[in-house]
């Protein structure tokens, strides 16, 4: 409660307006800074301004509208003479500003030092470098408010011509549109941003307030509009919220704001939607989850006799109860059967490894025919390789690249694509009837048809699909099918 | 069939060094126009300076008669890729909906006709379910449809394209080509930078050859020869040495 009497007062409350007006105002058009790459100059400008304090005060005083008119002009000249060396002087663009930003405050601290030696003034450098928001005026806080209304309203005009000379200055250019005027325009944009914030966070955290807001929104959305929105309310949040903080724990305003943004950054990091590195995590961690099981599948493709967890977790170099969880997402998915510690692939399993077996081969093949590989060199990328290329659809374009080959470079076998049947017997429910299609998918199966016994036309009815075998009636007589084949076999 | 633009005794340097010399240049309405050259011969040189974008030490150039600054509406550039941040906050829509700032004034807002345009060019190069995507999110080719699809969202009548075909797919490369001989049909100019030598005669019906100096240029199928190739790609020494037996036969 006490708190809330406290920010009650006419102080705080001055105090909070002033500094939302340059969160938002500093969200803003830290953005275009962060985007032109010109953070560096937010925080060179900001410090570049002290000796504006110390004319003013010669030439007219205390007075708050006397230390805004100083300032801006300080930030002004130092904005030019930066851009002046940058064009016509042979010194790199990171070094003019260090030159002219660190000459620029060393002028004003021995402006100031001065001052208060020799004539006995009350200037307290302190309060300039990290800001005297508490005691912020009435006439502080008019300037603020038109500065502010100033840049966002001329932001919103010209959103056009800044979005163009910053995303792409050439075409800018070819467009017709003065880059150059547009760059100065930001500049004194900035410099108002600048000597605003002055009173509220001061000078040398000034660019965490440009900076810190903007990059957290360029972390959450795509769209330039957004992310200005964005960052005028991440601005405007750390403004209050670091107000607030410190005046209930009675401590310097300025750097709780430059901790809330930060917190708001990091949170941002790790949590954003589609570039936070806890998605990116959790990704990675499903698709090493994927390569896993897939890896298990095709060792028990491959393996000719029964297969147990603990085989499986030597071979692979798994531990067994990570390899009990993979078979049990293998389960889930219905590629694999476990019977009293018997695992065993279902068709849709063996399928699924063949095609792991075909990507693989194809890969090596590729290596070798078309990069020049030796064959020694290539099994390892082909391990890697195998698992995006299933589940893309340019394996088939691969393949015919290649020339459809037979064999891989170490003389295995390649698969060939399988071909899905249209309406295939092992979609049947028990008890069902159909009949054996004209039409099967290759003439291998209609190979394997005839070695059964069964011909286009018979007539067939489903008595059981079990693990890996389908049974059927023919007539009176029961025949029993692998599941591969029954998954290729078009009835109708 | 009329002239475009006019360019007479073009030079340019950086920091002393000579990329263009002495060109004399006129291109004309309803052409593909290849740009052929080796690396370093100027071809993005000379694009740059007949959109004005930057100083030329000699030469007077015009375009649809006049000076560039007056026609920029009607010039639409496709820049090279390598000078785009992939990471920018722009959608494609943003990025074709630019084509349309030329034609507005100062505070003019877009309109709903601007927006139709640019999904109707979107729709031209085939991507307009892409239209919200990040810029950054799409394949090479994709990336440069968006930029064709600007330059036609500008309804522009002379368009400058620099290498488009580099990290681009076949199938992009040949939807592109469809569309500037469409173009081309309507009476529009193109000119394109280009250095796949194998497609320049399918590609293009006009071709200038560009090495430094301009070795000549005109029809494809007259200019473009074995001979005018080997002269275009010959080592800069040679063609210093032919540039010394010129200057002392004179003498």
């Amino acid at each position: 409660m006490e708190i809330l009497q406290v920010l009650s007062e006419e102080w705080a409350i001055r105090a909070l307006v002033a500094s939302s007006l340059v969160g938002v105002m500093c969200g803003v058009i830290g953005c275009f800074m962060v985007l032109r790459n010109m953070s560096l100059i937010g925080d060179a400008i900001s410090h570049a301004i002290l000796p504006g304090i110390f004319f003013a005060f010669i030439i007219v005083g205390y007075s708050p509208l006397g230390f805004f008119t100083g300032t801006l002009i300080a930030a002004l000249v130092s904005a030019a003479a930066i851009t002046w060396i940058q064009d016509n002087v042979k010194t790199k663009n990171d070094a003019a500003i260090g030159i002219i930003f660190t000459f620029m405050f060393s002028l004003g601290v021995i402006g100031i030092s001065y001052l208060n030696n020799k004539q006995g003034v009350h200037l307290d450098l302190k309060d300039f470098l990290f800001g005297t928001i508490l005691g912020i005026s009435n006439e502080d806080l008019m300037i603020t408010g038109m500065v502010t209304l100033y840049a966002l309203v001329s932001i919103v005009i010209f959103y056009r011509y800044l979005f163009i000379t910053t995303f792409q200055p050439t075409i800018a250019q070819t467009m017709g549109i003065n880059v150059k005027l547009i760059h100065y325009f930001l500049m004194l944009l900035l410099s108002f941003a600048v000597v605003a914030a002055l009173r509220t966070v001061g000078i040398i955290l000034v660019v965490a307030m440009l900076i810190t807001p903007s990059a957290t929104a360029l972390l959450l959305t795509n769209k330039l509009k957004q992310v200005l929105f964005l960052a005028g309310l991440f601005g405007f949040l750390s403004a209050v919220i670091g107000l607030v903080a410190a005046i209930a724990f009675n401590t310097t305003p300025g750097p709780a704001m430059c901790v809330v943004a930060t917190t708001f950054y990091f949170l941002a990091v790790y949590f954003s939607p589609s570039k936070g590195l806890l998605y990116k995590y959790i990704r990675k961690r499903k698709q090493n989850q994927q390569i896993e099981k897939e890896d298990i599948i095709k060792y028990i493709f491959k393996r000719k006799e029964e297969s147990h967890i603990t085989d499986i977790a030597d071979t692979l170099g798994m531990t067994s109860s990570k390899v009990k969880s993979r078979l049990k997402g293998l389960r889930d998915d219905g590629l694999l059967i476990e019977d009293r510690g018997i695992i065993s692939l279902s068709a849709k399993g063996a399928a699924r490894a063949d095609r792991l077996v075909r990507a693989h081969r194809l890969w090596e093949r590729f290596l070798v025919d078309q990069v020049g590989l030796e064959d020694t060199e290539i099994h390892e990328d082909a391990e890697k390789h195998e698992h995006l290329l299933i589940h893309a659809d340019i394996l088939d374009q691969l393949d015919a690249k290649l020339g459809f080959p037979t064999l891989d470079p170490h003389g295995s076998p390649i698969p060939t694509k399988r071909l899905s049947a249209k309406n295939p017997l092992l979609r049947m429910k028990p008890r069902q009837r159909a009949t054996i299609s004209p039409e099967q998918i290759s003439a291998d199966v209609e190979s394997q048809l005839w070695e059964l016994g069964l011909s286009a036309q018979s007539s067939v009815q489903l008595v059981s699909i079990d693990e890996n075998k389908v049974t059927i009636k023919v007539g009176n007589k029961t025949k029993e099918i692998p599941a591969d084949l029954a998954e290729q076999i078009n009835v109708s | 069939m009329s002239t475009v633009i006019d360019v007479k005794g073009l030079s340019v340097s950086y920091e002393r060094k000579r990329v263009l010399s002495n060109i004399f240049l006129k291109i004309e309405s309803g052409n593909v126009y290849g740009v052929i050259g080796p690396n370093g011969a100027g071809k993005s040189t000379l694009f740059k300076s007949i959109l004005g974008i930057i100083n030329i030490n000699t030469g007077a150039i015009k375009v649809f008669d006049k000076e560039v600054e007056e026609v920029r509406k009607r010039v639409a550039y496709v820049p090279q890729k390598d000078e785009v941040d992939w990471s920018f906050p722009a959608t494609v829509i943003d990025i074709v909906l630019m084509g349309r700032y030329p034609h507005k004034k100062m505070l003019q807002r877009l309109d709903k006709n601007d927006h139709r345009i640019a999904e109707q060019a979107l729709e031209k190069l085939g991507i307009l379910d892409l239209r919200d995507r990040q810029i950054g999110a799409l394949s090479g080719g994709q990336q440069q449809r968006v930029f064709i699809a600007r330059a036609i969202c500008q309804e522009a009548d002379l368009f400058f394209l620099d290498e488009p075909f580099v990290g681009v797919d076949m199938t992009t490369e040949h939807k592109i080509i469809e569309i500037l001989k469409e173009l081309a049909a309507e009476d529009k100019t193109i000119l394109v930078v280009h250095h796949d030598l194998a497609t320049v005669d399918d590609y293009f019906n006009k071709v200038i050859l560009l090495n430094q100096r301009l070795l000549t240029y005109g029809d494809t199928t007259e200019v473009f020869t074995r001979e005018n190739i080997a002269r275009t790609y010959a080592p800069q020494m040679q063609i210093l040495q032919e540039v010394g037996m010129i200057d002392t036969l004179e003498k």
